[in-house]
């Protein structure tokens, strides 16, 4: 880590982050703001999740119902408008601290000073998580104040469900961003490696959707990281939070750290 | 300070850089000619621990640049020769970025270096000429006063004036007993600052010289214009200067190194004017480049 880097990194990529942040943190609390006007047809919109196919509620993650506030937030917001925002932020912003700089050619002057190339790495990573958690503090910090504002009592609401929901989410970015960051560290090409961890983010997203909606390609799903994120399984108190966080939580680190030491090993063509 | 040894490092499609071998001493300003795709950014590359060798080392103070990158960086200024900072700065906020990385106090020199080159150093980076980069480079490279100081073709982009003020400030270095390595395919540029020069040709290094030898090799091509018809005749005749070409009274004669020959043969004619043709390196360096080629093919 180094400090001077760090610092000059957040300075730069600070617009980007809090734009991302501010983001999900107003339409969160959209969503929250809603919910009292939809609560009171909860009912009829049940009714209707039964009657559309399986596989399509499954794969928008909406089949925690209405029936609660964490289970209507889990299927409008965690489900699939966040994972979208949060892939866009990890691909943008790992290909920014890597593989742009390496393109550009300042990374030249990073390397020109008494910094080893490990510490630079790791100070990027160090970036790409921060903003990470930045972006899932105000959002779980918005979900919360949403709560207070327009819901109090009125309904049901499972604050440590919720909790855990933003807990995973983070994780599952941790390991998304981590292999976007290992992309971006052996690619020399901007675009290319931008390309290509949106392909494979994006991809994977893709392969958890299509094995939600078809039973018989389900398969697919165990292709994809996004498969241990289930929200609406947290929601309704169900599957293995804490499993999939550290499962989601080791791919990141080992996506880093392969990251790291690949940078730290490769010709550089600055 | 800095020992080349063997370097080699091929790229796909045969390019790069064969067994180059060249040491910088302490406190010496060291050329690095060649023409352009010729091996002298890669040779650089290396010696700043971009890129691993495919076979040979280069060592800075004893200090393997591959192996101990971050820790040989405590010695070292480094010019790109394509310059590119990081966006969204402005160039104070660049330096000052800078600064802190290279971790010395280099704020008086940095002021210093700033009001010689007279810019405007709050500039947006990305609206600053070619120019402009290259002086803030320049600031980049000499601030913090390291005691090696690493130039990839130091004054492209910088007007005559600016090349001048450049010369000096490498000058002054020098006496302050900092070590230069330089790349240039100007052959003028190299000549004012440097005590040795090597010359890289498709890779490979192709002769190292002191640069009082390489001014004596250096092949200047002479037009002479002479007041009358048949002084040109006799003055071609007479052979001791070889001759490139002539048309009527003017004569082009090749000089190496034999100026006084030239002069008092010249002399003994009325000369009308004297012109030295600008010569590219490729010229500069025909002898090495191929010592066997017919010397009347250069033009």
């Amino acid at each position: 880590m180094n400090l001077p880097l760090f610092k000059q990194m957040m300075k730069i990529h600070a617009k980007g982050m809090s734009n991302y942040a501010f983001g999900s943190a107003f339409y969160i609390l959209l969503m929250f703001w809603l919910y009292p006007g939809i609560a009171d047809n909860t009912g009829a919109l049940n009714e209707l999740l039964k009657s559309m196919p399986e596989g399509i509620v499954n794969a928008f993650n909406i089949q925690g119902g209405f029936g609660s506030m964490e289970a209507f937030i889990s299927g409008e917001y965690y489900g699939l408008i966040l994972p979208l925002l949060l892939s866009i932020f990890s691909i943008m912003l790992s290909t920014g601290l890597m593989a742009r700089l390496v393109d550009q050619g300042s990374m030249a002057y990073l390397l020109s000073t008494p910094t080893t190339r490990r510490q630079i790495a790791t100070t990027q990573a160090g970036v790409l998580s921060t903003g990470l958690l930045l972006i899932m503090v105000v959002t779980t910090a918005a979900g919360m104040l949403g709560y207070i504002w327009f819901i109090g009592d009125k309904y049901e609401f499972n604050g440590a469900r919720y909790i855990q929901m933003n807990v995973v989410a983070w994780m599952l970015f941790i390991a998304a961003s981590g292999i976007a960051f290992f992309l971006s560290s052996i690619m020399n090409d901007e675009k290319k490696a931008l390309g290509t961890s949106g392909f494979i983010v994006f991809g994977m997203f893709a392969l958890d959707m299509l094995g939600k909606i078809s039973g018989s390609v389900e398969w697919l799903r165990y292709a994809s990281i996004f498969s241990l994120y289930r929200p609406s399984d947290i929601a309704a108190g169900n599957g293995h939070p804490l499993l999939a966080a550290i499962i989601l939580l080791a791919i990141g680190l080992a996506s880093f750290a392969a990251g790291i030491i690949a940078f730290s090993k490769r010709d550089l063509p600055l | 300070m800095l020992v080349v040894d063997g370097l080699t490092k091929l790229f796909q499609g045969g390019k790069g850089i064969t067994d180059v071998s060249f040491t910088v001493e302490q406190g010496e300003v060291f050329g690095f000619l060649g023409p352009n795709g010729a091996g002298k950014s890669t040779t650089i590359r290396h010696i700043m621990g971009f890129m691993k060798p495919d076979r040979g080392s280069a060592a800075i103070k004893g200090l393997n640049t591959w192996e101990k990158q971050g820790a040989v960086q405590k010695l070292v200024g480094y010019l790109p020769g394509e310059i590119a900072f990081i966006e969204g700065m402005s160039g104070k906020e660049f330096l000052d970025f800078l600064a802190r990385m290279q971790r010395v106090d280099s704020s008086v020199k940095r002021e210093q270096l700033i009001n010689r080159l007279q810019f405007d150093v709050n500039t947006p980076i990305r609206k600053m000429s070619k120019g402009m980069k290259q002086k803030v480079g320049i600031v980049a490279a000499f601030m913090h006063s390291p005691e090696f100081i690493i130039l990839d073709e130091p004054t492209s982009g910088l007007d005559p004036l600016m090349q001048q003020l450049f010369i000096e400030l490498v000058l002054e270095e020098k006496a302050r007993g900092t070590t230069f390595l330089m790349s240039s395919h100007s052959f003028p540029e190299i000549e004012r600052t440097c005590d040795r020069a090597a010359i890289i040709k498709d890779g490979r290094l192709v002769a190292t010289n002191n640069i009082h030898e390489l001014q004596s090799m250096q092949r200047k091509l002479l037009v002479i214009v002479f007041e009358h018809v048949e002084d040109a005749g006799a003055f071609m005749q007479n052979g001791n200067v070889p001759i490139e070409s002539h048309d009527g009274r003017r004569v082009t004669v090749a000089v190496q190194g034999n100026y006084n020959e030239l002069i008092h043969e010249a002399a003994k004619y009325k000369v009308r004017s004297l012109d030295i043709t600008a010569q590219n390196l490729e010229d500069v360096f025909m002898q090495y480049y191929d010592r066997s080629a017919d010397k009347g093919a250069v033009s």
